[in-house]
């Protein structure tokens, strides 16, 4: 049955026939590994293909729903996280592996009369894949993708007297929106796939009408002699690279928990790009070209490099294949080479010696996680964006920065006048203030209260007790909450600090309920009030000057400055069922769900990196 | 020698189809797996299973009353908040129970009204007919009016919109 089925497309088709030219080239001179990697780019690029197409049933190309799609693609799909990931880091692969095979044609002078097209053909497909990163990069429209096209598409500005009608036509408009990325996604799905195509097809009809060219030493009659059929002896070499590259790169897929998703595109920050790896190089030049010499950085210099690549066969006509007879185009070519290295080095070198850099790349992790999470609840119809719009924690920052942090310091910003507010509210910022209140950090030389002198785990203990009474402490620790208790109960705390009835006064503050929602409520709209300092009071009061939504923002961001306190609305969502501890502690735990459906990219939340 | 190539070809070509078949599963796989996504997860839902329609008070004894279903929808990613996903009417009996019918003939899916004046459910798009009570009397539907599950707490009536009974 299966015979006759086969007889009768084969009548109709002569597959056979089709299959025996694909299949049996002959490889003169023998099967070599040094062949791989022309076939391992066509198998990255099928896959490339595979993984995009059945990404495109999930992505929505609009600057509202971009985030979005991806989004969902990624948390809430099965295997999405993984199909991401392949299809990013696999763009990466490509852009190695056609590096690599463009340098062992070089090597071997395969570019060399009559290959001339081939090698060009070559260098217009590998231009094919940079257009494919660079307009990939666009599409989750995060700021990282965002603020990085930004960088190119004002790198196009810069080409003389046309370069801002082509912007203009590749971002669809003069600023970014819904047309730059329609315009992307065309350009990536549509035309750089089918010019692709259409290349490859000359690139590989030309290498089968050349044929392979053998390691330079090969004698002439081993080429004549040893003739190995394509399949399966190159076939079997090429599945085994095919097979070792797809572990590798699922494996880094893995390690990698995916493809990174910032948050979404905010036009108004102040996010700052940095483009793929493949092209650090090129935007490391251009800060060597500043001013009216940026078009050396931006054009003149990329562009001269094409050119060389270009007319290389042409330049190199010497029909000798050996190296040591083709010098001044082995260091020529080189040059570059370590030009690129050495130029991308400096860059990553520069970035992780950058404070400011290291901050924003925290906080862009930071963000993102909350961005997750926020999203999880859907993204509202006006855009990714919109889904801080209603985030009380973004809002009680704002307020932070603009009414608080002038006289509270925060990671090393703000005025010094009150406090240091990093990890404020933190188990070790209570116990260094009991043990100093005199210090910068703390009250300096207005402090009235005398250090506790006691051991720094006792200080901890009463730390404990105190914030214990919030009501959202993580992970309490009874043993030492008891101890802590007896400590500032029995001790010399209760003699000056009222305890157990919030309205008690004494000489210094309440401390019922200490660093609670209530308590900072109360402490903040009238710190002068003589349950608090009093006529001691530095502290502006703020009643009236904050609606009840903006206090409960500010609160709920007070809380997440330290790692050892839980979000107000996220104890609600833990519920009645768990106590705060176990709540706090589900919350780094996976979610338990089938392989694909684990979420691998957010594993520590918000508050845990906080 | 010449066998001894042709056993290595034979071997190369059994491994390279082995290795071929392991490759293939192991990109197709996770490819599948994210295609039929939408079988394993719903991706459009109401995101309550009960809606508030009204209060208790709002409907009198024996009258229907035509209620719109307001609630907030998922659709993959977004989510549309307060959207009218439909109407129901609602009768309030005697004994404070509920009928809260579907307003769609169970024939055709034709809109059905209340005809006040012979107190009977009016289909008029094929003259179905059907009582307070949701039962049909006369026309070509198969069955009865469809309902919904109803809960009433504190006064305030909730239906679950899902499901039809």
């Amino acid at each position: 049955m299966a015979n006759k089925l086969r007889e009768w497309i084969e009548d109709r088709t002569g597959l056979n026939n089709f299959l025996k030219i694909a299949l049996d080239e002959p490889v003169h001179g023998g099967a070599k590994w040094s062949y791989i990697f022309g076939s391992g780019l066509v198998f990255l690029l099928i896959l490339q293909a595979v993984t995009g197409i059945v990404m495109t049933a999930y992505y929505s190309p609009s600057s509202t729903t971009a985030w979005g799609s991806v989004y969902y693609l990624q948390e809430k799909t099965s295997f999405g996280w993984f199909i991401r990931g392949l299809h990013h880091f696999g763009s990466s692969a490509m852009i190695i592996l056609a590096v690599v095979h463009m340098f062992q044609v070089f090597i071997f002078g395969a570019y060399k009369k009559p290959r001339e097209l081939n090698w060009i053909s070559g260098v217009i497909l590998l231009l094919f894949l940079l257009g494919f990163g660079l307009t990939g990069y666009l599409l989750p429209w995060d700021q990282k993708g965002y603020w990085a096209t930004q960088v190119a598409t004002n790198i196009i500005e810069t080409i003389p007297v046309i370069g801002n009608y082509i912007k203009i036509l590749t971002q669809g408009g003069s600023d970014y929106g819904n047309f730059t990325l329609t315009r992307f996604y065309s350009i990536h799905v549509f035309l750089l796939p089918l010019s692709l195509l259409f290349f490859l097809f000359i690139h590989i009809a030309l290498f089968r009408k050349h044929g392979v060219t053998p390691y330079w030493k090969m004698k002439e009659e081993i080429l004549h002699n040893r003739v190995d059929p394509f399949w399966p002896d190159q076939m079997f070499k090429d599945i085994v690279f095919a097979i070792g590259m797809y572990a590798i790169l699922a494996g880094w897929v893995f390690w990698n928990k995916g493809a990174e998703l910032l948050a979404p595109a905010d036009p108004a920050s102040n996010f700052l790009a940095r483009p793929e790896w493949y092209f650090l190089s090129l935007f490391q030049l251009l800060k060597y070209c500043q001013g009216k010499f940026l078009i050396v950085g931006t054009v003149i210099i990329p562009t001269l490099a094409m050119i060389f690549l270009f007319v290389l066969p042409f330049i190199d006509r010497n029909a000798s294949r050996y190296p040591s007879k083709r010098v001044p185009v082995f260091c020529a070519i080189f040059s570059g080479l370590v030009g690129v290295v050495a130029l991308t080095a400096v860059a990553i070198i520069h970035d992780s010696h950058d404070v400011h850099i290291q901050h924003q790349k925290e906080d862009s992790e930071k963000q993102a996680a909350r961005a997750m999470k926020l999203a999880a609840k859907g993204v509202p119809p006006a855009g990714g964006m919109s889904i801080f719009l209603a985030d009380p924690v973004r809002l009680g920052e704002k307020i932070f920065k603009e009414s608080c942090n002038g006289c509270h310091m925060l990671r090393g910003e703000g005025g010094e006048t009150a406090s240091d507010f990093t990890n404020f509210g933190a188990r070790e910022w209570v116990s260094e203030l009991l043990k100093n209140p005199k210090d910068a950090k703390y009250f300096k030389e207005s402090g009235a209260m005398p250090p506790v002198k006691l051991p720094d785990e006792s200080l901890l203990d009463m730390a404990e007790f105190l914030l214990s009474q919030s009501g959202n402490l993580l992970n309490m620790n009874t043993d030492r909450l008891d101890r802590g208790k007896e400590l500032v109960l029995k001790g010399n705390c209760a003699i000056c600090h009222p305890f157990g009835d919030k309205e008690a006064k004494k000489v210094a503050p309440n401390l019922t309920g200490y660093l609670s929602e209530t308590w900072l409520k109360e402490f903040i709209k009238n710190p002068a009030d003589l349950k608090f300092y009093g006529a001691r009071n530095k502290m502006p009061a703020f009643e009236g000057k904050f609606t009840d939504r903006e206090l409960d923002a500010l609160i709920q961001y007070l809380f997440t400055l330290s790692k050892d306190r839980i979000l107000i609305s996220r104890r609600e969502e833990c519920g009645k069922r768990l106590t705060t501890t176990s709540c706090g502690q589900q919350k780094t735990e996976k979610r338990k769900c089938a392989f694909g459906l684990t979420n691998s990219r957010i594993l520590t939340d918000f508050k845990s990196k906080s | 020698m010449e066998n001894i190539e042709n056993s290595r070809r034979k071997f190369l070509k059994i491994a390279s189809h082995a290795l071929g078949v392991t490759l293939a599963a192991g990109i197709a796989v996770p490819l599948v797996g994210l295609a039929i996504h939408p079988w394993m997860k719903e991706t459009v839902y109401g995101t309550e299973d009960f809606i508030h329609i009204g209060k208790m008070d709002d409907f009198p004894i024996g009258i229907p009353k035509k209620m719109t279903v307001t609630s907030s929808k998922m659709d993959a990613w977004n989510i549309f908040e307060g959207l009218v996903i439909g109407s129901v009417w609602v009768v309030r009996r005697g004994d404070n129970s509920l009928n809260v019918f579907s307003t769609n003939c169970p024939h055709l899916g034709c809109g059905i009204d209340w005809g006040a004046d012979v107190n009977q459910f009016l289909c008029p798009c094929h003259e179905g007919v059907f009582d307070v009570n949701g039962k049909k009397i006369s026309g070509p539907a198969p069955r009865d009016l469809y309902s919904f599950e109803t809960k009433v707490e504190n006064n305030n009536i909730f239906v679950s919109y899902k499901r039809a009974i």
